[in-house]
């Protein structure tokens, strides 16, 4: 009897290790092992296949004397902030607005939503025709009769990362209204009952109350959405094909122009490194702090 | 019939069946051509090769200008499984020779003597050291202006015999209401335009040495501050909308006289002839303007990897000599708008543009007036030519000044050096 106790005490500690024991080799393999095999050919001559010799951070002295890869990472901290800000933002807005229990809510969260179901390769298509003067936008306000509105942002150099951005807006604030709708639902009334009993205003009560709740959403929404903001590289190839004159480059065209047209794989390693540090050097203290405070709080 | 009969009939024409396709090996091509002509020329080349008893296994990877075909070669030689042969553009080929992934061609070159068929500045992409690895089937014209006979007519306006010329007519097309040049602001596009300016203003030697030699004083020198003055000065002469247009909804707009005139290389041909419309009735096809008559080639190119299997090699070779073939050249580029790679196959068959073509290739090869385009990878290697794209791209959309951007040049080159 003690026995057989022991033993299912000693399975029960072991399952769960036994069972993720498989995923947890594939992901070692499969992203560990991967990042460090792109971190050996960034310091390697590498040009149109992997080359395993050492030649210090050569590659890395290139990647920086780029043009093209200062655009890059100017329009990824463009991107991401004004990406994150907007979709945060307007989503939260749109959340709020559906949250006060208003007709048609069925079908107006499906009507947000749904870009989300679009690929990016649509998304860019459609508004790279939306966008353009002589098709979209532009042309159906000269052709109704306001002649001289101009809106060419997609042909200018300095606005065209602007042109990602709404797409990459009108694409995901669904998604964020989606999470922070449901965080919304997850608020007790109760709360919001208490504040007004003492006399809160609603506007009060969302900016003191309710937001400052949605703490996890915000987690989740920023975390995914971050991911979507660096692996952009979908939407930029078929909105603008980093162009013009490669005004929209981003870090993730870069590496794929760098490493297969134009053989220069050691620099497009390099450059992978870097985004893998950009996105350790925002993301980690950011997922520190915010989930060590929970294990603190609870 | 009893039971056991019928089996054993089964058997045997399963066994009939099945020698049969022994008999036949499969040689495996990658490429890029997935449009209709290109599919259509193909053809020639695999029915020649079935007639010389080898199956042609098809693998189209189209897509991002070659890269995703790149992209699934460099994955397939990774895994040890490269595909018997497979097309190269430019220094492509050149990049895996050097690896010493390719099967050398010496024995069929020697036998066959093809280098004497060739012009003698298409070798440098065949051969790496003493040894060939590549056959060519085509050659495609860079430097061409497509223009719209009707409009040109309408405008009073006939070839330009200068780039200033050209420009200044572009201000009688816009008279009429028409776009003067159909184009795009796709890198590739400018580098087009700009690399006949280039030669065209400064004369076939200036352009070797800036740009296939890579020449510091040459690529920063004045000549090169002069072509980018002038690139600018097209800036005014495409209409507003051409954001990321397609090099062939570029050519549907000449076609269909919204627009006057394209500078692009002759796979535009099939654009207007798929239209019904006739060379020089319809549509002229004219070099680019200049003094110095020049040749900006391109070609298709297919090399064998090293496979250690005796069928699949003697399947490569078989590749190589349908290439080569006069016959096979000609009735493929009849499909596909370019001209013969074999500098003595006869021309009647085809229409004037080609024959303009395969004449002004003789004179180029005789004043040494023939270079390889940056744009498509046959005049420097790949990492220099996406600094030109970059730099001219960036130029042609921006204020940058023609003296920054030739700067520019210099710095990304000796940067990718």
């Amino acid at each position: 009897m003690k026995r057989s106790i022991r033993f299912s005490d000693r399975l029960a500690n072991w399952l769960p290790r036994l069972v993720l024991t498989p995923s947890l080799l594939v992901v070692l393999v499969a992203v560990y092992l991967f990042i460090a095999w792109t971190g050996w050919i960034s310091l390697s001559s590498s040009n149109i296949v992997p080359r395993y010799d050492f030649v210090g951070l050569e590659q890395y002295v290139r990647l920086w004397s780029t043009p093209r890869w200062h655009t890059a990472v100017a329009n990824l901290f463009i991107f991401s902030s004004l990406f994150l800000g907007l979709t945060t933002g307007l989503g939260l807005l749109m959340a709020i607005l559906l949250d006060q229990r208003i007709r048609a809510e069925g079908a107006l969260r499906a009507i947000f939503l749904y870009p989300m179901a679009l690929s990016f390769i649509v998304t860019g298509t459609a508004w790279k025709w939306i966008l353009n003067p002589a098709l979209g936008v532009q042309k159906v306000v000269n052709d109704a009769g306001w002649t001289s509105f101009v809106f060419d942002w997609i042909s200018q150099p300095r606005f065209a990362i602007y042109c990602v951005v709404i797409a990459a807006v009108w694409q995901s604030t669904g998604f964020a209204m989606a999470i922070f709708l449901a965080g919304l639902r997850g608020i007790d009334n109760s709360v919001i009952k208490a504040a007004q009993i003492e006399g809160a205003g609603l506007p009060l009560i969302y900016r003191t109350i309710i937001v400052p709740m949605l703490r996890p959403a915000f987690l989740s929404v920023i975390v995914l959405l971050s991911y979507v903001a660096i692996k952009s590289f979908d939407l930029i190839l078929a909105l603008t094909n980093t162009g013009p004159g490669s005004a929209t480059e981003m870090p993730s065209t870069f590496m794929y122009a760098a490493t297969f047209r134009r053989d220069q794989m050691g620099v497009g390693a390099a450059s992978a490194m870097m985004m893998l540090m950009t996105v350790a050097a925002i993301i980690v203290p950011y997922l520190y702090s915010e989930l060590k405070e929970t294990r603190d709080g609870c | 019939m009893n039971r056991p009969k019928n089996i054993l009939l089964a058997t045997a024409l399963a066994l009939t069946f099945a020698g049969q396709a022994m008999a036949q090996t499969t040689i495996e091509g990658l490429h890029v051509w997935t449009s209709a002509s290109e599919v259509g020329a193909l053809k020639v080349l695999t029915d020649k090769l079935a007639t010389m008893g080898f199956v042609w296994q098809d693998s189209a990877v189209g897509g991002a200008n070659g890269a995703n075909a790149q992209q699934a070669l460099r994955t397939r030689v990774a895994a040890g499984n490269p595909p018997a042969v497979m097309q190269f553009l430019g220094f492509e080929g050149l990049g895996w020779a050097k690896e010493g992934a390719l099967r050398s061609l010496n024995d069929l070159y020697n036998k066959n003597g093809w280098q004497a068929d060739l012009p003698p500045v298409m070798l440098q992409f065949l051969k790496q050291g003493d040894d060939f690895f590549a056959t060519p089937i085509n050659m495609h014209r860079q430097n061409w202006v497509w223009a719209n006979k009707a409009v040109f007519d309408k405008a009073g306006i006939t070839p330009p015999k200068s780039w200033e010329e050209l420009i200044a007519d572009g201000d009688k097309l816009k008279a009429i209401g028409v776009t003067p040049i159909a184009m795009s602001d796709e890198g590739w596009q400018i580098e087009e335009l700009f690399e006949s300016i280039v030669t065209d203003v400064n004369g076939p030697d200036f352009y070797k040495k800036a740009i296939i030699d890579l020449d510091d004083e040459a690529l920063s020198g004045p000549e090169m501050v002069k072509a980018f003055d002038l690139l600018g000065k097209v800036r005014g002469l495409h209409d507003a909308g051409y954001t990321g247009r397609d090099w062939a909804a570029a050519s549907a707009m000449v076609a269909n006289g919204q627009a006057g005139m394209q500078i692009m290389g002759d796979w535009a041909k099939g654009e207007f002839l798929a239209k019904g419309m006739k060379p020089g009735i319809d549509f002229l096809c004219f070099p680019t303007p200049t003094a110095t008559p020049n040749y900006k080639f391109v070609f298709d190119t297919f090399g064998g990897f090293k496979i250690n299997n005796p069928k699949i090699n003697s399947g490569q070779d078989a590749v190589a000599e349908a290439m080569m073939d006069p016959e096979v050249e000609k009735n493929f580029n009849l499909i596909k708008g370019s001209i013969p790679a074999r500098t003595d196959v006869s021309m009647d068959a085809f229409d004037d543009c080609a024959k303009r073509s395969f004449a002004d290739r003789a004179e180029a090869i005789k004043n040494n007036a023939m270079w390889g385009s940056v744009t498509d990878g046959f005049a420097v290697e790949p990492r220099f030519s996406g600094v030109f794209l970059d730099v001219v791209g960036k130029f042609f959309v921006s204020d940058m000044t023609s003296q920054d951007a030739a700067k520019a040049l210099v710095d990304g080159i000796n940067n990718a050096r």
